[in-house]
């Protein structure tokens, strides 16, 4: 009996050291937001550790890392950038060229350009800076053409078998046009319904669906302000908007108040970081089940 | 309808401009020193600012003021650069930082 406890625990130590070992020997895949982690992730399987380095609740966009996280990074097998300007921390290190793969370069000319911004500095005069629009993926033909820069990224370094990596790319670009197609359809009758964001999250998903939303800078998750409720009603009586979508669940009160002003609330996380156990996928897809459903109740 | 789109643009972008602080920060190494180069937007030179220079655990470890072409020099024996160094420049109205690995610093070292 003793025996074949022995025999039991030293089989176990065994497969632990050798799983201890496999995770140690796998190449490691940064990115900079969860929509790009369960890409690589359906790519690659178990050919790879994919970590997303930003802590939960943390907002990725604007994540500041340290410098043990920098050397963590660095030292990665392989970076994918989400590009658009997307997470501000990637132009304040050095990364390694050869390891860095930027999943929207093919996609730029399709890229949105945000409001001009002036302002001047010191003696400098006024000026104007343009931005982009950075939620790439919530259009998911644009989802696909990063998730085809990640497939190709992962052949050319060969960090899975081409074949798996194939048929995996397959396999998720079928999901994604599964979801677009469903999508189109329940969100034609949203065609004419004038839709506020607590957060300017969605430009290239209101540009994929054909939607009109306006764009607040709220808190996320958070109750608003009285000033900003204020705003918000002449938003709202100007645009005749008739549905509000936040990015993450705020207090019950939120929702009060916004219902207060003729508005029906929707949450729409746009999975840069992830919520609860939902892939992405699942997540966009019940965003577009609310939002239809919000017009039919 | 034109309001209410020109109120929905402000409302979005004066966020936008607090959070994009339009100024770079650029720092090289190499076996001596940190050279810190900062210039806003348009290209102009960043000439009033302090440069901070942090380490691993986010201590300040010296302040000093940057040139008026926009660099400031932090010699390496001047610091203990063994968890790397944040480098931070704050014009008061702007301001922006470049993280610096011990890798960086070992990379540059040897080439």
């Amino acid at each position: 009996m003793i025996r074949l406890l022995k025999l039991n625990v030293a089989v176990g130590l065994l497969l632990l050291s050798a799983g201890a070992s496999l995770a140690q020997d796998r190449p490691r895949i940064v990115t900079v937001n969860y929509a790009l982690q369960y890409f690589a992730e359906r790519l690659v399987g178990e050919a790879a550790e994919v970590e997303f380095p930003v802590p939960q609740g943390v907002d990725p966009s604007f994540w500041r890392p340290s410098i043990a996280d920098i050397s963590e990074i660095q030292s990665a097998d392989l970076i994918l950038l989400n590009g658009a300007g997307f997470a501000t921390w990637v132009d304040r290190v050095t990364l390694p060229r050869s390891k860095t793969v930027n999943t929207s370069a093919a996609i730029e000319d399709q890229f949105i350009v945000t409001e001009s911004i002036t302002h001047s500095h010191g003696d400098g005069g006024e000026h104007s800076h343009e931005g982009l629009a950075t939620y790439t993926w919530l259009d998911p033909t644009l989802a696909m053409a990063q998730a085809d820069a990640i497939a190709s990224a992962l052949t050319s370094r060969q960090i899975a078998p081409v074949e798996d990596i194939e048929t995996q790319l397959e396999a998720l670009r079928a999901d994604l046009t599964v979801l677009d197609t469903e999508a189109k359809a329940a969100l034609a009758t949203l065609q004419g319904v004038a839709i506020i964001a607590t957060h300017p999250r969605y430009q290239y998903y209101a540009r994929r669906y054909d939607l009109t939303v306006s764009s607040l800078e709220w808190e996320a998750g958070a109750i608003p302000t009285e000033a900003q409720l204020a705003n918000l009603e002449v938003l709202v009586r100007d645009t005749e908007a008739q549905i509000i979508v936040w990015e993450a669940e705020p207090p019950i009160e939120a929702f009060e108040a916004t219902a207060a002003l003729g508005l029906r609330n929707v949450v729409f996380p746009p999975f840069a970081n992830a919520v609860g156990d939902k892939n992405p996928l699942q997540t966009f897809s019940d965003a577009v089940s609310a939002l239809s459903n919000a017009m039919a109740n | 309808m034109i309001r209410a789109a020109a109120l929905a643009c402000v409302l979005a972008a004066v966020p936008l401009w607090a959070a994009a602080h339009q100024m770079i920060v650029f720092a090289s190494v190499d076996c001596e020193a940190v050279t810190v180069e900062a210039k806003f937007s348009n290209g102009n030179a960043v000439q009033q600012a302090d440069v901070r220079v942090l380490d691993g655990a986010n201590v300040l470890l010296t302040t000093v003021p940057i040139e008026q072409d926009g660099t400031a020099t932090v010699q390496l024996d001047s610091v203990d650069h063994s968890t790397g160094l944040v480098i931070e420049v704050d014009t008061g109205s702007h301001d922006n930082y470049w993280i610096v690995t011990p890798e960086d610093i070992a990379k540059n070292c040897q080439s």
